[in-house]
């Protein structure tokens, strides 16, 4: 027992020291965590009430659309949201909505590339474990600070949410032109299966904050949940699945070489020589209400 | 000591000539009926036997409400109701009971005999359920975040084809990793867990029902009330849960498309309600109702609802309430009327010896408190000749007024109040007393099923847990981590 407070308090030596130095990366040994974070139980989780609620200046600051005194002229603005005029005024305020979002982003390897693959587009990595998500804030803050030249990294954001839940008030419907699902815990055991990152009904969800001709990546080492993830999106009627050359062409074919070269977990499975499957959906326009077609 | 009627339900059904109104309410693991005709009768299911679960036969079903079944010793105390549903004009009643998560269907005859014609038990306890526009299909949300659809009618065809269960628990037992592919500690660990579990055999899982029901959408979140409705020709189905969202989906069988949600609030929301003009107002833990045009995703207003109850009583309606009075919406209703301009609701919040009533559309939206004899646990509208739409209302008479935990040192004679509109306002209405007077009785003679909820203290809690479950809902700050 005596050995937690011990580690708490080194951290937080550590992650002081870090303040310190702008450019200094973190060290992932002072923010491990239990692998596992329960998706079911309120975490003390922060969430915007809405999409136009996100604070999205203070992720991407380079991105900022107006002072804050502009923004409330902005009529535009004041419109999207009836009832509430307070809460208004902070909204979005950036120049480019997100685009691409890395759901379990962990370490957050993949959205390093990304920030580099993607230049133009910002991408967002989202991650339920508070630890893991601190780390990969802090190595954003220290890559913009060795970057400040050219401005790399200014394109990238991570934030703790439970996608599981709150996908729709961070992104507005059909606002995504990717999703990575990177490795997600396998959740072995039957009993378990509810807590998978995909399932029919979050394939919904998923369908919702992603555009019609967007594209949801998966991989992962697990045969098993590799069949399963197939399963779902293939059997959703939003989706199917993308085969052949188009795997390996343009945005798509980038995508699916990312992921399986820069996640830390595709670094691993390469090391010990594992397997890699990975499949790729493509989100359909919805269709016609019955009656309408 | 009586039980409170925790639901009711109403409808107006075709008799001869005639038209004839059914009042049903369910007062702990009893049904009661009663017709403006007179005729009642009353229905309890059979107490659950362990394995074998079949239909439960009706109950002495001839005398008046307070003549009740003798009970014999039992084990397992009967299921308690949850919710009650009249279908296709009142031609059939869809209950829920708590403890074995069962969709009942009744119909009721012209004597009013309740006869069960399904008893479905679902895999995870209801929170709510909801009639699609056409009648035919149940739907069915759970605690676990899931909506089922279910034939209101189990035809025998579609029982034989029942719903195949899922492939990914049909398919035996192979290792979802090989020791080849597993590459970090836990994940290696979560494989030898799986392999020992596979030398000891497949475990006895939990088995599926075995009528239709089908999953037809789903949150990951406990969902808190469902309902459907349709607009021209499209349907759409609105699902609350715990996490502040409400959702809108297309309708059976495109449920798997999200249109949008109806975002804003900062507590749980339990109620969904539509208005004679077809706006949605939405309640839960908020201290202020949502009024919406849910077909544009945009809130209209918020319109406070705590206010008006502190102003009204000075603060909690319960003097020597410990905490602050909070909003926890357990009912929404929709005023029954025959003009769309009048766009009228009543509101009961948890604990609350009160409605609130809401006039939208006429220049005054303020609130009118009605404070009645007892909390407010549910209301139906019968449409009383020469009166119009009188509110049944059921009392909390164990409770004192403003408590979900003190009880009565005197209780009360009657569990229902009435409400009709006199000259523009709500008020008490005498008409339907005299009717009901059985069914409404607080204090009966034999103790008969009711006396499982005599007065020790953990039937108190008992019944305290079946009447108020709203205010639960909340989340507590600093609950984890
Ligand atoms: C095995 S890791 C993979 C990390 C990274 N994508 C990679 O490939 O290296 C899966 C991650 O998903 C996160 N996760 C699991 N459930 C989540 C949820 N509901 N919301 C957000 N993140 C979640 C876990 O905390 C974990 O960091």
């Amino acid at each position: 027992m005596s050995a937690e407070p011990a580690k708490r308090q080194k951290r937080e030596e550590y992650k002081k020291s870090l303040a310190a130095d702008e450019s200094a990366l973190p060290k992932k040994k002072f923010y491990r965590q239990r692998a596992h974070a329960n998706p079911f139980s309120d975490h003390a989780l922060e969430y915007p009430k809405t999409p136009a609620d996100m604070d999205w200046v203070s992720l991407y600051p380079a991105y900022a659309a107006k002072t804050a005194t502009e923004k409330e002229n902005d009529t535009e603005f004041n419109e999207s949201r009836a009832g509430d005029g307070k809460e208004q005024t902070k909204a979005r305020g950036i120049t480019k909505d997100v685009e691409i979002a890395d759901i379990g982003c962990g370490f957050g390897g993949l959205l390093f590339a990304l920030a580099t693959k993607f230049p133009d587009t910002l991408s967002l990595g989202m991650e339920i474990r508070i630890s893991v998500t601190e780390y990969v804030q802090e190595k954003i803050r220290a890559l913009r600070a060795q970057n400040a030249e050219n401005k790399t990294y200014q394109n990238i954001g991570c934030l703790r949410a439970n996608t599981m839940k709150f996908l729709p008030n961070f992104f507005r419907k059909h606002q995504l032109r990717a999703i990575f699902l990177c490795f997600p815990d396998p959740h072995f055991k039957q009993r378990k299966h509810k807590a998978r990152i995909v399932s029919t009904m979050l394939c919904s969800e998923y369908a919702y904050v992603l555009r019609p001709g967007g594209y949801v990546y998966t991989i992962t080492d697990v045969r098993d949940l590799h069949e399963w993830m197939v399963g779902h999106f293939s059997g959703h009627g939003s989706f199917v699945g993308v085969e052949g050359r188009e795997l390996e062409e343009g945005e798509v074919g980038q995508c699916v070489a990312t992921m399986s070269t820069e996640t830390e977990e595709g670094k691993k499975v390469e090391r010990n020589k594992g397997e890699k499957f990975v499949a790729v959906f493509r989100r359909v326009e919805d269709p016609a209400w019955p009656g309408e077609g | 000591m009586t039980v409170p009627y925790q639901c009711l339900a109403s409808c107006t059904r075709p008799a001869g000539d005639d038209f004839e109104w059914l009042l049903f309410g369910a007062t702990g693991s009893q049904l009661v009926v009663q017709s403006s005709t007179g005729a009642t009768s009353t229905w309890a299911p059979e107490t659950p036997t362990p394995d074998v679960k079949e239909p439960a036969r009706k109950d002495d079903d001839e005398g008046p409400p307070g003549k009740r079944v003798k009970l014999t010793p039992v084990a397992e105390p009967r299921p308690n109701f949850l919710h009650l549903r009249t279908a296709k004009d009142g031609k059939y009643l869809v209950a829920v009971t708590a403890e074995d998560k069962c969709i009942r269907v009744f119909q009721a005859d012209a004597q009013c005999h309740l006869e069960q014609l399904s008893q479905r038990c679902m895999p995870k306890r209801p929170s709510s359920v909801a009639l699609t526009p056409d009648g035919t299909t149940i739907l069915v949300a759970d605690k676990f975040g899931d909506v089922y659809s279910l034939p209101l009618l189990p035809s025998p065809v579609s029982e034989v084809a029942a719903t195949p269960e899922p492939k990914e628990e049909q398919k035996k037992f192979a290792p979802s990793a090989s020791v080849l592919t597993v590459h970090s500690g836990r994940n290696r660990k979560a494989l030898e867990e799986q392999l020992k579990q596979a030398e000891k055999g497949p475990k006895q899982g939990k088995e599926a029902p075995k009528f239709k029901h089908d999953l037809i959408l789903g949150h990951v979140s406990m969902l808190t009330d469902v309902a459907c409705t349709t607009v021209g020709s499209r349907s759409y189905i609105l699902t609350a849960d715990r996490d502040e969202h409400i959702r809108l989906s297309r309708g059976i069988p495109q449920a798997h498309v999200i249109e949008g949600f109806c975002q804003g609030h900062e507590e749980f929301v339990s109620r969904l309600c539509f208005t004679n003009a077809g706006h949605l107002v939405s309640g839960g833990g908020d201290p202020d109702l949502y009024l919406w045009d849910w077909l544009n995703y945009r809130l209209l207003e918020k319109i406070s609802l705590q206010q008006p109850i502190l102003e009204r009583y000075k603060g909690h309606p319960y003097q020597n309430a410990p905490t602050e009075f909070k909003v926890a919406v357990s009912g929404l209703w929709s005023v029954p009327t025959a003009e769309e301009e009048d766009d009228e609701i009543l509101v009961a919040c948890e604990g609350l010896p009160a409605l609130v009533n809401y006039r939208f559309g006429s220049s005054s939206k303020s609130a009118k408190v009605i404070p009645l004899t007892g909390n407010v646990l549910d209301l139906a509208f019968i449409d009383v000749p020469e009166v119009g739409p009188t509110a049944v209302i059921s009392i909390d008479h164990v409770h004192e007024p403003g408590s979900t935990s003190v009880v009565r040192t005197e209780p009360l004679a009657s569990r229902l109040q009435y409400l009709s509109r006199q000259s523009g306002e709500w008020r008490e209405d005498k008409t339907l007393s005299k009717a009901l007077e059985g069914f409404s009785r607080a204090v009966q003679g034999d103790a008969g099923i009711d006396a499982e909820c005599s007065s020790s203290k953990g039937d108190d809690k008992a019944l305290r847990d079946m009447l108020y479950g709203v205010e639960n809902l909340r989340k507590r700050p600093g609950a984890e981590e």
